[in-house]
């Protein structure tokens, strides 16, 4: 469905991306795993133009975009495919949970007002935030913000939702009710790429890990193949670090 | 010393009459002012280069000059200028003949563009761009996700400084007596001078200015609570 090809990118002469590719079919559930700063987030931010890859191509089932020639409608139509969850929630603060969800579909896909609502209402609901649609973020935890933020990604039914470390921000307390969410719509089909350090989440809900080290990918696979038996020296060395109490062969 | 307060409460309600060509050039240099120094702001932040330039040159020519000095230099020059543009296109206008309130004008707006596009700018900073973000990854246009998300919320940080900024500019129209414009202190100066009655008039003009210059802050103070609704709990509660 969503094929990403050979992205590079670089920040002034500091090449965060060296050619990466992924792939992600209906229902796939895609980790991205990797030390701090191997470009994990760069490339989730490329696939929907938040930053402008230098080189490299999207292709969304029979839209293929090439990213050095991408029109404005090019990027407006993959956005209008994706949504993105982020990090700091970004929330609208000048607007209610409620407002939060419907702003895209009124304003950015033309749904009518009473339509975009209900479909608002409905989101709400599945991040069980029913009880606080009229809230502002001001006044709301940082895991009802994100469960605020992840109504907003759905409601406007993406092909694909980009989760960019969701559950780095929250307090410890606070992370499990947002990855109950994600487990819920990765059981519901819904096709996501999750940049994480959860390593329960992407054991559990995963069904491809990409490992990245340096832009680019060292080793990808199904969850049980890389976290049992990672076949590369850099996978084993990331894996042993996060998680202690397994023991690999270095 | 005494006060003839006969001539104090006349002048008083004749000083008043100046209060709508006072307003007219508050408002028409803030008019003017606003989308100018709104895309000054812009273009700073988003540091187009030699725009970018040309503005801090702007804003630091106008902020280091004092009002009195720009007033005489317009007031002086630009009439001739006219003058000569209007010869030279051979057009029958009497440039001298015009109402002065033009170069009022002209002087309070070019003031007013360097004092908001300076707040316009810092209030911008404040709303993180992480939200303009969210709106793009929602599928909203920049233009949309600035008159939406981020200019309501960045007016609600301006608000204070462009309240301060109105007063400033309420009190220095005071200043276009120089120009023989009709305000509140020329009127008052004026009069003043056939009886040589100044104290009365100056502590008409002053009573007149705290009138105006309170009831604006009361206003300003009004429409701030209104856009600083989201700053409650819920709506409209």
């Amino acid at each position: 469905m969503l094929e990403i090809n050979n992205i590079h990118k670089a920040f002034h002469k500091n090449e965060v991306l060296k050619g990466v590719s992924i792939k992600v079919n209906k229902g796939d559930v895609v980790v991205i795993l990797g030390p701090s700063g191997s470009g994990k987030t760069t490339l989730l931010r490329c696939i929907n133009f938040l930053e402008r890859a230098d080189r490299g191509e999207i292709i969304f089932d029979n839209l293929r975009v090439d990213i050095n020639t991408a029109s404005s409608q090019d990027i407006s139509r993959i956005r209008k495919r994706t949504a993105f969850v982020f990090q700091n929630y970004n929330l609208f603060n000048n607007k209610t949970a409620l407002e939060n969800v419907t702003e895209g579909l009124i304003v950015a896909r033309k749904v009518p007002k009473f339509e975009a609502i209900e479909i608002a209402k409905r989101a709400l609901n599945k991040v069980g935030m029913s009880d606080r649609i009229d809230y502002y973020p001001s006044k709301l935890s940082g895991g009802q913000q994100q469960r605020v933020s992840i109504a907003r990604a759905i409601a406007v039914n993406p092909d694909v939702v980009l989760f960019d470390e969701p559950t780095s921000a929250l307090d410890p307390e606070l992370i499990g009710e947002v990855l109950g969410i994600m487990k819920q719509l990765a059981s519901e089909g819904t096709a996501m790429v999750v940049v994480t350090h959860e390593m329960s989440f992407a054991q559990d809900v995963a069904n491809h890990i990409v490992f990245m080290d340096d832009g680019v990918i060292v080793e990808e696979g199904h969850p049980k193949d890389v976290f049992s038996k990672p076949r590369e020296e850099r996978t084993k060395r990331f894996l042993s670090r996060i998680l202690p109490y397994s023991d690999y062969d270095i | 010393m005494e006060l003839n307060l006969d001539y104090l409460i006349k002048t008083f309600f004749l000083a008043i009459t100046g209060i709508p060509t006072t307003l007219e050039i508050t408002i028409v240099a803030l008019l003017v002012a606003t989308p100018i120094s709104f895309f000054m702001a812009i273009y700073k932040i988003y540091n187009v280069k030699i725009i970018k330039q040309i503005i801090t040159a702007y804003v630091s020519v106008i902020r280091g000059t004092p009002i009195v000095l720009q007033i005489l230099i317009v007031y002086s020059l630009l009439p001739s200028l006219f003058n000569m543009a209007v010869k030279s296109m051979g057009w029958n206008w009497d440039v001298f003949s015009m109402n002065p309130i033009i170069y009022a004008y002209i002087v309070f707006s070019l003031n007013t563009i360097a004092g908001l596009s300076e707040v316009f700018r810092s209030a911008l900073l404040t709303v993180n761009t992480g939200q303009l973000e969210a709106a793009h990854a929602i599928g909203m246009t920049t233009v949309q996700a600035y008159t939406r998300i981020v200019i309501p919320q960045a007016l609600v940080v301006a608000m204070p400084n462009i309240c301060n900024l109105t007063v400033n500019l309420i009190k220095g129209t005071s200043l276009a007596f120089m120009m023989t414009v009709k305000e509140i202190t020329s009127i008052a100066k004026i009069e003043a001078s056939f009886g040589y009655n100044y104290i009365e008039s100056y502590i008409d003009i002053f009573l007149i200015y705290i009138i105006v210059c309170s009831i604006t802050q009361l206003l300003f103070s009004l429409v701030e609570k209104h856009f600083r609704s989201y700053k409650s709990i819920t709506k409209a509660s």
